[in-house]
């Protein structure tokens, strides 16, 4: 039993290390879908949205680590 | 007939990725070997591989029931979250934010477990060895499974993605059985950049494409979502190792 825990663990962690992440890029996949499924306008758009957008959203996570742990360090 | 430019990727990332896994995997079963001897080590981890083996028989053939939009939607969505989740740990740990994977320590970790069970259980020594080599082969064989469907199943690629594991399992055991010592040598952290890097450019690939858009250059595509991938990923690296600004610290100055 605690080995089928561990492996449903696993594979959890495997897909959502960070749930924010997780989230917002779940969020820019559903809005670059609408984009080439809903609208009219060129599919591609929705694409660059999801090219360009998951790169920001890294980097935005990484800031964020960033600032998280600035005062622990200053703290230290 | 296979196309080189779109199999090279789909090999190199389930090779890298594999890599990694088995290493860990292999400081598992090597602990193990050290402390009980090779049989329980042998035994735990050839029982993981038939369940993994039987796992990818039981619901290898399911992937054909479903339709390939769906399934190239799904596969990019998961890859895409589990490529974007090892860049930034890979990230993170370059900055230094978080500590490198060591695989001595882990090797230590391993042998000590064992060790204290060895006290409290010295009857049931063999089977606790033999499990832990199963719990550990089975647990790193599941994200070598997934990304060789992952990056394989989407484009019929299947067998290349094999072969790239299947290279990265014999490298690792052919090392493996030279220095017979945990491979900390192998730049790990690089290798998880890099495959988070291939595996973000695959997931944004295959979600397009589920999506019924037709990337221009196709296959070529993934090189550019590869290098923007990349650029993310450094650029997030230099982000992170710089210290943030603390507006306390700076008051108090």
């Amino acid at each position: 039993m605690s080995l089928l825990k561990e492996v449903g663990a696993e594979l959890i962690g495997m897909f959502f290390g960070d749930a924010r992440l997780t989230i917002a890029l779940l969020l820019l996949i559903a809005v670059a879908g609408a984009l080439i499924e809903l609208t009219g306008i060129d599919p591609l758009v929705g694409g660059i949205v999801l090219i360009l957008g998951c790169p920001a959203l890294l980097i935005a996570n990484l800031r964020r680590e960033r600032r998280a742990i600035a005062p622990s360090r200053s703290a230290a | 007939m296979l196309i080189w430019s779109t199999a090279a990727p789909a090999v190199g990332a389930a090779f890298l990725a594999s890599l990694v896994e088995v290493v860990e995997a292999f400081t598992i079963v090597l602990a193990v070997a050290t402390l009980r001897g090779w049989r329980p080590a042998a035994l735990g981890t050839a029982a993981a591989l038939a369940l993994l083996a039987g796992a990818v028989l039981l619901l290898g053939p399911l992937l054909n029931h479903i339709p390939l939009h769906a399934l190239q939607l799904a596969i990019g969505i998961l890859l895409l979250l589990m490529g974007m989740s090892w860049l930034r740990k890979a990230c993170l740990r370059s900055a230094g934010i978080i500590p490198l994977h060591d695989e001595d320590a882990i090797f230590a970790a391993e042998s000590a477990q064992l060790g204290g069970a060895a006290q409290r259980h010295q009857a049931r020594l063999d089977w606790i060895a033999g499990m832990t080599a199963l719990k550990g082969v089975l647990l790193e064989g599941l994200e070598v499974v997934f990304i060789v469907i992952a990056v394989g199943a989407g484009g019929g690629l299947l067998l290349p993605a094999s072969l790239g594991a299947l290279l990265a399992c014999a490298l690792v055991l052919l090392v493996g059985a030279v220095v017979h010592r945990p491979l900390s040598r192998v730049p790990e952290n690089t290798l998880k950049f890099g495959v988070g890097v291939m595996l973000s450019a695959f997931g944004v690939f295959w979600i397009g494409e589920g999506f019924g858009l037709d990337w221009p250059g196709q296959d070529l595509a993934l090189l550019v979502f590869a290098a923007v991938f990349l650029c993310a990923g450094l650029a997030g690296t230099a982000i992170a190792r710089t210290p943030a600004r603390n507006p306390v610290m700076e008051l108090a100055r």
